[in-house]
C-alpha cells in the first residue's frame, strides 16, 4: 500500500471543508474596509491552510489513526488489559505537557493571579489532570462503566466549583479545556480508546470507545478552578 | 521569518514527544507489525509538515482578518447583523477544522456509516455557530458568563436523559473536538477584536470564556440530532 494512497480524496474533502470560509472571507471587503495588501495575505494564508490541512489529514488517515487503533486493539485483547490504563495516562500526560497552547495559558494565569500561580504550576497541574482523565477514561472502557456515571458527577462538581471561583479564573479554566483537546488528542488518544473498546469483550466501540476527549476537556477546567481556590485562600 | 521559526518549534514540541512515545509503545508493549510502524512514521512526517503549513496559513492569513472583522462588527449595522455574521463565521470555521473532520471520520468508520460524516460535521458546525453568536452577543450585552455556563451545563445534563445511549459519548466528544486548531484561534481573535472596541469591556475578562461557552453548542446539537434520530 502506497503512503500516498487516498491523498486525492483527502484534498477534495479539504477543498469542500474550506469552501464556506473562502466565500465569507472573499465577501468581507464589501462590508469591512481592509488595509492595503490585506486580502493578498489572506489568500496566501488560505492556500497554505489548504496544503497543510491535506497533508495533516492524510498523515492522520494513513499513520496515526490506524496505528493508534491497532495499539488499542492489541492492549484490549490481552488478558492483562488493565495495562491500557497506565499507558493511556502516560500518553495523556505527554500530550498535555507538550501542548504549546498550555504554556500560553499558564502565562495568562500567572498574570491574572498577579504572580501567585506560577506558569509551571499550571502546566504540571493540568498535565497531571489530563493524564488522570485519560486513565479514568481507559478504566471506564476496561471495567465497562457507563459514560454518564463519570461525566455527570464531574459536571455537577464543575457547576458547584463555578459558584466559588472568581469570574476571571472560571473563564480561563474553560478555555484551558479547549487548549488541551488539540489534534494529538483526537488522533492518538481517541483512536487508542476506540481500539481498546473494540477488542475488550462485551464492549461496544460506539458507546464505550467515544467520550474520551470529553474527559480530557473536563480535567483541566477542574484543575484550574481548584488552583483558583488555592490562590483565593492564599490571598 | 520569526513566525516561520516559531511555528516550526511549536509543531515539533507538540507532535514529537507523543509520536516518540507511541512508537516506543509499538516497539515494546503492543508489538505492532513492521508495516504498521512504517506507515505510522510516514504518517508522522505528513502530520508534522501538514500541521506546520496549516498553522502558518492560519497565523498569517486567517487570524488578522478575524481580528479585523471582530473589531468592525459591533459598529456595522444592527445587533441582528452582528449575530448572523458571528453565526456564519462560526459555522464556516467549524466545517474547516481538522479536529472535527477527524472525529467525523472515526465516528463514520466505527458506526459503519450509521452516523454519516457530513451529517455530523454539519450538526457540530450549526451548534458551534449558534453558540459562537450567543457568546459574542454576551460580550456586547455584558451578561455574566457564570450564569451561561451553569445554565448550559444543566441543560446539557437534562437533554442527555432523552438522547439515545450511543449518541451521548459522541456528543460530548463533539464539544471537545470543536475546540480544534482553527476554531480556537479564529473565534478568540473575533471575540478579542469585539471586546477591544467596546467601552467598559476588558479583552482579558470578556474575551475569555468564549471558547468554553461555544463548545457547549456542538454537544447540544448532536444530542438533539440523537433525539431526532431515535
Amino acid at each position: 500500500m502506497s503512503i500516498f494512497a487516498g491523498i486525492g480524496q483527502t484534498s477534495l474533502e479539504v477543498l469542500q471543508a474550506l469552501l464556506p470560509l473562502v466565500i465569507i472571507l472573499l465577501l468581507t471587503p464589501r462590508f469591512v474596509e481592509l488595509p492595503e495588501g490585506f486580502m493578498q495575505k489572506t489568500i496566501k494564508g488560505l492556500l497554505l491552510t489548504f496544503v497543510g490541512l491535506t497533508l495533516l489529514l492524510h498523515g492522520i488517515n494513513v499513520g496515526f489513526n490506524p496505528a493508534s487503533q491497532l495499539i488499542g486493539e492489541i492492549l484490549g485483547g490481552r488478558d492483562n488489559r488493565w495495562i491500557a490504563i497506565p499507558i493511556g495516562a502516560l500518553v495523556g500526560f505527554v500530550v498535555a505537557i507538550a501542548e504549546p497552547g498550555l504554556r500560553v495559558q499558564g502565562a495568562q494565569v500567572e498574570e491574572a493571579s498577579s504572580g501567585a500561580i506560577k506558569q509551571n504550576v499550571l502546566v504540571y497541574t493540568v498535565s497531571i489532570a489530563v493524564g488522570l482523565a485519560v486513565g479514568i477514561g481507559m478504566a471506564r472502557i476496561v471495567f465497562g462503566i457507563p459514560f454518564t456515571y463519570i461525566a455527570f458527577p464531574g459536571y455537577i462538581l464543575l457547576i458547584i466549583l463555578l459558584r466559588f471561583t472568581e469570574p476571571t479564573f472560571s473563564a480561563i479554566a474553560f478555555d484551558s479545556g479547549a487548549v488541551v483537546t488539540g489534534p494529538m488528542v483526537v488522533t492518538i488518544i481517541l483512536s487508542l480508546a476506540v481500539g481498546v473498546a473494540t477488542t475488550t469483550p462485551g464492549r461496544n466501540p460506539i458507546v464505550d470507545g467515544f467520550g474520551m476527549t470529553a474527559f480530557v476537556a473536563l480535567a483541566p477546567i477542574m484543575a484550574v478552578m481548584l488552583l483558583g481556590q488555592i490562590y483565593k485562600n492564599k490571598d | 521569518m520569526k513566525e516561520v521559526k516559531d511555528t516550526m518549534k511549536e509543531v515539533l514540541t507538540a507532535v514529537a514527544p507523543v509520536t516518540a512515545l507511541a512508537l516506543l509503545i509499538q516497539l515494546t508493549i503492543a508489538k505492532t507489525p513492521p508495516a504498521v510502524i512504517g506507515q505510522f512514521v510516514a504518517g508522522a512526517i505528513f502530520v508534522l509538515v501538514g500541521l506546520f503549513l496549516f498553522l502558518l496559513g492560519v497565523n498569517i492569513g486567517l487570524l488578522p482578518i478575524g481580528r479585523t472583522i471582530g473589531a468592525e462588527l459591533p459598529s456595522k449595522g444592527s445587533i441582528y447583523f452582528f449575530f448572523i455574521v458571528s453565526l456564519l463565521l462560526g459555522v464556516a470555521v467549524t466545517i474547516a477544522d481538522p479536529d472535527v473532520m477527524v472525529l467525523a471520520n472515526q465516528v463514520a468508520a466505527v458506526s459503519e456509516a450509521a452516523i454519516g460524516r457530513s451529517l455530523l460535521i454539519l450538526t457540530v458546525a450549526v451548534g458551534m455557530g449558534f453558540f459562537v453568536a450567543v457568546a459574542m452577543l454576551r460580550i456586547v450585552l455584558g451578561v455574566p458568563i457564570q450564569y451561561l455556563f451553569a445554565g448550559g451545563y444543566a441543560l446539557l445534563m437534562l437533554l442527555s436523559l432523552f438522547a439515545p445511549a450511543d449518541f451521548i459519548p459522541i456528543s460530548f466528544d463533539s464539544g471537545a473536538v470543536a475546540t480544534g486548531p482553527l476554531i480556537v484561534p479564529f473565534v478568540m481573535s473575533l471575540g478579542l477584536g469585539t471586546a477591544s472596541v467596546l467601552q467598559g469591556r476588558s479583552p482579558l475578562q470578556d474575551g475569555f470564556g468564549l471558547m468554553g461557552l461555544a463548545a457547549l453548542g456542538p454537544v447540544l446539537a448532536v444530542m438533539l440530532l440523537g433525539v431526532i434520530y431515535s
